[in-house]
């Protein structure tokens, strides 16, 4: 070897001068175009010009320095056969760097344009796999291609598998393009209360890939497809109101009825029986009886009343009775005083009517409460009137009209929310002026969301 | 519960979500969720046949539907026992019956060999009416809690019988009656909880108008002229005649049709002598139809009812009376007396008009008949009365709700 490079060593010096030449030159013309290319790039808008910079910086000079080992290989003076191995590796070197770049590059800048584009979560990261495997099986071809190597049947098996493979996720790549209809159309974002033609409403906490996921008011998680989302009618109310200080639960009340072998055939074992029967019965002959008939207006006002008129034929006592307002008594036993007073006063004036017998029995009855939690929890004011639209007859009765007692004062559980919490004193004062006895707990319903709704809108 | 009863039924919980609300599903489900993996077994002595079956067969389902093990059997006995049985039934509801000793042993006995139907570890039983009462003697045994259900009115009894009886009924948890005017004092606890209507059965679906049509074609009715209908079995109780004289009180001036149409009980000798007496009373009456109707008849008698201006129930006496509820379910206009469980269905001039009197009928009929406005107002608000408080889901509510109640006494419970 040392004896061959004392003969040839003059063959040596003009490859390693021309290599170390196009060195030289690679650094030189890298400081000049970039600084050009830096210039012309600050007077452009174009966003990608960072990337594009940085990303070709490295592998400009890399290219010099092959460009300069291939006119070394040119000039030199090895076998043809040997020339062209090391031309066609040189060549190999230059592809894949090539590869190796544009992946980089389009990696870069996709996650730029991603963000701008607000493509869904993870479809940046599956897209920008894709690119890059696109990239390199191009690449590897042209290797192949270049070595002088057969690629048709590979193109031919890799079309196959790609025609199989969009066929199976068909659904997938809907939902893909779905995603991108959503956020680049700005059907709903994270964060925005949307309500679909089906009936799902809650707020968006993710939008992904394939799917978009909602968390209603009950508290549920709700996953749709996203290609089943754009077919749907969507009211997006935009991004959360104000927080409450504390949630509202809402609660529902469950009764049984439980026979107390109590009953009355005239006013005077009425009288007698009211003035002993436990608060519980009072309750449903008053409270639940409300409850009960709360599709008829104007309500009946009490079961004691409509006994009454229909099986004592009295008139004027059931019109007394059923003008005692229940919702005024903060107290089931302040209420029973109501009650005996009125009919112990009509009795005092018609005696004769203590032992009228009546056409049938009254049947004192016991109301057992089930209180309970429902799922519907409201953070604001918009998840608030979604979860009014759904909450049972129960539980609207229990926060508007039971609420009465617990509070011990005109008001109810949703006036009382809306003032300590959000410090809307107008909302909550009109929602207690809503006039319970005058709606069907349908129509009272009905009245709070649209005054709730006037606010918010 | 046997399978031909349990493929009969393939409505699913959420095919009631569109009559009674999600909320009410919701709800079900809440409670049904604080009773999961607990288990129910029913008892009764039929799989077929009567409203106790027509019931559980769709109460059982829906239970298990909601995550509770529930299952349903039935005692068997002989022609004896059932006969027995029979004579018990009629003497609870007051008529004087002879009952020999040997009866009231053989009851027993009957009642002691179905022991091996009961389930060896519910943690509820509700036995349904007299006839498998005695299943308490197992209660110390087997555990859980007790539930006797009285479909029938015991309030007025034959005590010969009611003494007997009263002796089991004390050993249970509680008992359960469908009205209050059913009930017996006794020192257990009692709750009410009103027997009930499946929205979604043959007699009580919506059908279409051409189905409705093809009914009242089949029978020659004149869809255009006011239509008076009473559906009951041809019995004295139901008091046909009386529904006839009130009809031929209000057709003097309202032009209209009445059709009384029902089956035949099979177990009662005396139902074909009053289909006779009924036909031979309307004989030669004008526009008054008498139709004596198959068993299987559920959809005729849907088609009937929604064909109806007024529907009427003029007995003399009554169980609950659940085919009022199926025609206020159909938002029909009733007027019907005021006994057994009918006051509850019928708030009178609310949801509907009560009577007492062959007069008094006619009288409700000639309002309802001449005030379309006021007879559509209580058809309607009968149909909302029905759905808060007479629909399956209510029951099952109800049954949850006792459930707790029974490890609970307190009258408000937090759960």
């Amino acid at each position: 070897m040392i004896d061959w490079l004392n003969d040839n060593w003059i063959l040596l010096i003009a490859p390693v001068v021309v290599f170390l030449a196009f060195c030289i030159i690679g650094l030189w013309a890298r400081r000049v175009v970039y600084n050009r290319l830096t210039e012309l790039m600050a007077k452009s808008g174009w966003s990608g010009k960072e990337v594009l910079v940085h990303t070709t910086r490295g592998p400009f000079f890399f290219w010099f320095v092959l460009l300069g080992a291939y006119v070394a290989l040119m000039i030199s003076e090895l076998p043809e056969a040997g020339k062209d191995i090391a031309v066609k590796i040189v060549a190999s070197i230059f592809i894949i760097s090539l590869i190796w770049l544009l992946i980089i590059l389009s990696e870069r800048l996709l996650t730029l344009y991603s963000e701008q584009i607000r493509t869904p979560r993870p479809v940046g990261k599956h897209l920008a796999t894709a690119v890059r495997v696109a990239i390199l099986v191009i690449g590897i071809l042209i290797l192949i291609d270049f070595w002088g190597w057969p690629v048709t049947p590979i193109i031919l098996l890799l079309s196959a598998l790609i025609l199989i493979a969009l066929v199976a996720s068909r659904d997938a790549i809907l939902n893909i393009f779905s995603g991108f209809e959503i956020t680049a159309g700005r059907l709903a974002k994270v964060g925005d209360f949307i309500k679909l033609g089906s009936g799902d409403e809650g707020y968006v906490i993710d939008i992904g890939w394939r799917n978009i996921k909602i968390k209603s008011p009950d508290q549920n998680l709700i996953v749709i497809p996203n290609s089943k989302l754009v077919k749907e009618t969507i009211v997006n109310y935009g991004y959360p109101l104000k927080k409450a200080a504390s949630s509202f639960q809402f609660y529902t009340r469950l009764h049984l009825k439980q026979l107390t072998g109590l009953k009355a055939s005239n006013l005077l074992e009425l009288i007698e029986i009211i003035k002993t029967a436990p608060d519980a019965v009072i309750y449903y002959h008053t409270y639940h009886f409300l409850e009960e008939h709360q599709y008829l207006t104007p309500e009946p006002a009490n079961d004691f009343a409509l006994w009454i008129d229909d099986s004592l034929d009295d008139r004027v006592l059931a019109e007394k009775l059923a003008n005692i307002d229940t919702l005024a008594y903060f107290s089931v036993s302040t209420l029973r005083t109501a009650l005996l007073l009125v009919l112990e006063q009509h009795l005092e004036g018609h005696p004769e009517l203590a032992k009228k017998s009546a056409n049938r029995d009254f049947y004192f009855i016991k109301s057992i409460s089930f209180v309970l939690p429902t799922s519907y929890v409201a953070t604001d004011l918009r998840e608030f009137v979604e979860v009014i639209r759904n909450i049972s007859i129960g539980s609207l009765y229990y926060h508007v009209f039971e609420s009465r007692l617990r509070l011990k004062k005109r008001s109810n559980d949703f006036s009382v929310w809306i003032k300590d919490s959000f410090g809307e004193d107008d909302l909550a004062d009109r929602i207690d002026m809503l006039f319970p006895y005058t709606y069907t707990l349908e129509a009272l319903r009905s009245a709070i969301i649209e005054q709730v709704e006037k606010r918010i809108k | 519960m046997n399978n031909a009863v349990a493929n009969q039924f393939t409505s699913r919980l959420e095919d009631y979500q569109p009559i009674v609300g999600k909320s009410s599903i919701d709800e079900l489900r809440l409670l049904a969720n604080r009773l999961a993996r607990k288990s129910v077994q029913h008892v009764n002595s039929t799989f077929v046949g009567g409203g106790v079956a027509e019931i559980l067969s769709r109460m059982v389902p829906l239970l298990n539907q909601l995550g509770i093990n529930a299952r349903w059997d039935v005692i068997k006995g002989d022609d004896r026992f059932f006969d027995i049985t029979k004579k018990f039934h009629n003497a609870l509801h007051g008529r004087k019956e002879q009952l020999s000793k040997e009866d009231f042993e053989y009851f027993i006995e009957t009642n002691r060999k179905n022991f091996d139907v009961l389930w060896p570890s519910a943690d509820y039983y509700l036995i349904h009416d007299p006839q498998p009462v005695l299943m308490i003697e197992k209660k110390e045994e087997l555990g859980g809690k007790w539930i006797w259900r009285c479909h029938i009115d015991v309030s007025q009894p034959d005590m010969n019988v009611w003494g007997f009886l009263d002796d089991y009924v004390e050993k249970y948890d509680a008992a359960v009656f469908s009205a209050p005017n059913f009930a017996q004092n006794l020192s257990i606890s009692q709750f009410m909880i009103s027997p009930s209507i499946d929205p979604l059965s043959d007699k009580n679906r919506d059908l279409p108008a051409s189905a409705i049509e093809a009914v009242l074609n089949k029978y020659n009715i004149d869809p255009q002229k006011p239509m008076v209908v009473q559906i009951s079995r041809f019995d004295y109780l139901k008091d046909p005649l009386g529904v006839i004289q009130a009809f031929e009180m209000v057709r003097k001036g309202i032009d209209c049709q009445l059709v009384l149409a029902g089956g035949a009980a099979t177990d009662d000798p005396e139902s074909a002598k009053v289909l006779e007496e009924v036909q031979k009373y309307a004989d030669g009456k004008k526009d008054i139809k008498i139709l004596l109707l198959p068993p299987g008849s559920d959809i005729e008698i849907n088609a009937l009812q929604r064909a109806a201006t007024v529907v009427f129930q003029k007995s003399l006496r009554e169980g609950f009376g659940l085919t009022i509820s199926e025609a206020l379910w159909k938002a029909k206009p009733v007027v019907a007396t005021a006994v057994g469980g009918i006051p509850l269905q019928i708030n009178d001039r609310l949801t509907g008009l009560l009577c007492y009197s062959v007069e008094g009928a006619a009288y409700a009929l000639k309002q309802l008949l001449s005030n379309r406005e006021f007879a559509e107002r209580l058809g309607r608000n009968g149909k909302e009365h029905v759905r808060q408080n007479f629909l399956i889901t209510r029951h099952l509510k109800e049954y949850l709700l006792m459930f707790t109640a029974l490890y609970n006494t307190s009258d408000i419970v937090y759960i």
